[in-house]
């Protein structure tokens, strides 16, 4: 338990280090809460449609923390000859699949609710007999959407600071769905309620409600994990800004007094950046150990610059925005 | 944490809500249980084993007996009508039957057409195997559906504690 947690060649700091293990710790209650409550769902899933897409959202939902939970183990691996990048990829990787398949599960589930709705299925919910008393189904259905409605809430909450701790997107995209996942049980105690009243269509419409969130997570969750996997600039672990690293060594090269200008390429593998850097030194001869300590330098201002490549030129590259110096 | 309490808060507030302007939960979309409440119970049946025998007279058969019940239960007359389940079902789809019966088991294929009780009992097929008994109704008329399993339900309880 106390070995030390790396991402590829760097053991992670103590603190870094910490919230993985929480992070780890979450994703195994998440996976357990989960279990339990598709489990419950599917006893109580009668004939809504809404309690359907539900269930359907809380299977979906095994996959973000078992995309993290594999990628965790992949990125710990160090870089190889087969792998000269580490293994860090893996995270995009998992994304990317846990968010087709919330989009792929939205849209079929988009089409299914409106079908129903277009041809005007009036769900048929009975009776239960539990313990020998008569009670209507929708009560149960609403009891365990009520009930299971509060553990992901406070799950999401927990894994967001861990999510931005890490720089996770996996366990962000997990997060924010988990802390979403209140609006699907009201949404479908609302549609169950609906039929109750003897208001066949609000299941339907509920169903809808809950597969458009399902694709818009999906759909939003695409876009980030092929952002990164075409090595778009770096952003934060929101996806709202452009990371704040890849200024810091800009100017901390710039800094250098043998450096005149200097712009860097940044890559998001997964946890860790991999930064190609730009130098246009003042004379034309360079000292290999001065290059050699700025690389050093620019790896120790985080923990998520893994690999720093320092390339001097005599003009800084097109794209690049130079944070040079006068 | 807001989330539960939005939660709670709306559950909540929309069962008094619903108590309280006297709304019936379940209810029917298309008001079968108030229609036949004091006045007549719509039964198609198909002709299978015990449970539903055809003849000159009126049906007879444990069903027949059961719905015979039920029907006494909400003060209503029975019409009966003999088909086919295909026109039986149909019939239901149309709003012209409340209730099919005919020795059916919760495999019947006409669930899309139709909705079905929960199973009030279980009976043993020549075979050996067991299959569980439904009735069939109109889709989503939730509180006649209700109704019929909680007649069904009382009465299997009776007849068991019965020596």
């Amino acid at each position: 338990m106390t070995a030390t947690i790396g991402f590829g060649h760097t053991a992670l700091p103590e603190r870094q280090a910490r919230a993985v293990r929480r992070a780890v710790r979450l994703e195994w209650i998440t996976i357990g809460a989960l279990v339990g409550i598709v489990g419950l769902v599917f006893l109580v899933l009668g004939n809504s449609q809404a309690m359907k897409a539900a269930w359907i959202e809380d299977l979906l939902s095994f996959i973000p923390p078992l995309a993290f939970l594999i990628a965790v183990r992949l990125a710990r691996r160090p870089p190889t000859a087969r792998h000269p990048y580490g293994h860090h990829r893996s995270v995009a990787v998992g994304h990317l699949v846990a968010a087709v398949a919330l989009t792929a599960m939205g849209a079929f589930l988009i089409v299914d609710s409106g079908i129903g709705l277009v041809t005007a299925d009036h769900p048929t919910i009975g009776t239960v007999n539990l313990f020998g008393v008569t009670i209507w189904l929708g009560w149960l259905m609403v009891a365990v959407m009520a009930v299971t409605a509060v553990p992901p809430v406070i799950l999401g909450h927990m894994k967001l600071g861990l999510a931005r701790e890490l720089h996770d997107k996996v366990l962000y995209a997990d997060a924010d769905m988990n802390k979403a996942d209140w609006m699907t049980s009201v949404g479908t105690i609302v549609g169950v309620l609906g039929i109750g009243v003897g208001l066949w269509w609000m299941d339907a419409a509920a169903a809808l409600f809950i597969a458009v969130s399902i694709l818009h997570d999906g759909v939003s969750n695409v876009r980030a994990a092929v952002v990164d996997l075409v090595d778009g600039r770096a952003t934060t672990f929101d996806d709202t800004q452009p990371h704040p690293l890849a200024g810091r060594v800009d100017q901390y090269l710039a800094g250098l007094p043998w450096v005149a200008e200097a712009g860097s390429r940044v890559r998001d593998e997964g946890h860790v950046f991999h930064v190609e850097a730009f130098v246009v030194p003042r004379k034309k001869r360079l000292s290999l150990k001065e290059v050699e300590r700025a690389r050093e330098e620019c790896i120790a201002l985080d923990w998520k610059l893994q690999d720093v490549v320092i390339v001097p030129v005599s003009a800084l590259p097109g794209v690049l925005e130079a944070s040079g110096r006068q | 944490m807001i989330g539960h309490r939005f939660a709670a808060v709306v559950v909540a507030a929309s069962t008094l809500l619903l108590a309280g302007c006297g709304i019936q939960i379940p209810a029917d979309p298309s008001g079968t249980l108030n229609a036949v409440e004091g006045g007549v119970l719509r039964v198609g049946v198909t002709p299978n084993g015990d449970w539903v025998r055809v003849g000159e007279n009126d049906p007879s058969g444990t069903e027949v007996e059961s719905l015979i019940g039920f029907a006494r239960s909400l003060d209503a007359d029975v019409q009966w009508t003999v088909g086919s389940e295909e026109s039986l079902v149909r019939g239901l789809e149309e709003g012209q039957l409340d209730v099919v019966a005919g020795g059916l088991t919760d495999q019947t294929p006409w669930t899309n057409k139709a909705g079905m009780t929960r199973p009030y009992a279980e009976a043993t097929r020549a075979d050996g195997s067991t299959v569980k008994l439904v009735m069939l109704v109109p889709l989503g008329e939730n509180a006649f559906v209700s109704a019929l399993e909680t007649y069904l339900t009382d009465e299997a309880a009776h007849e068991g504690a019965a020596p």
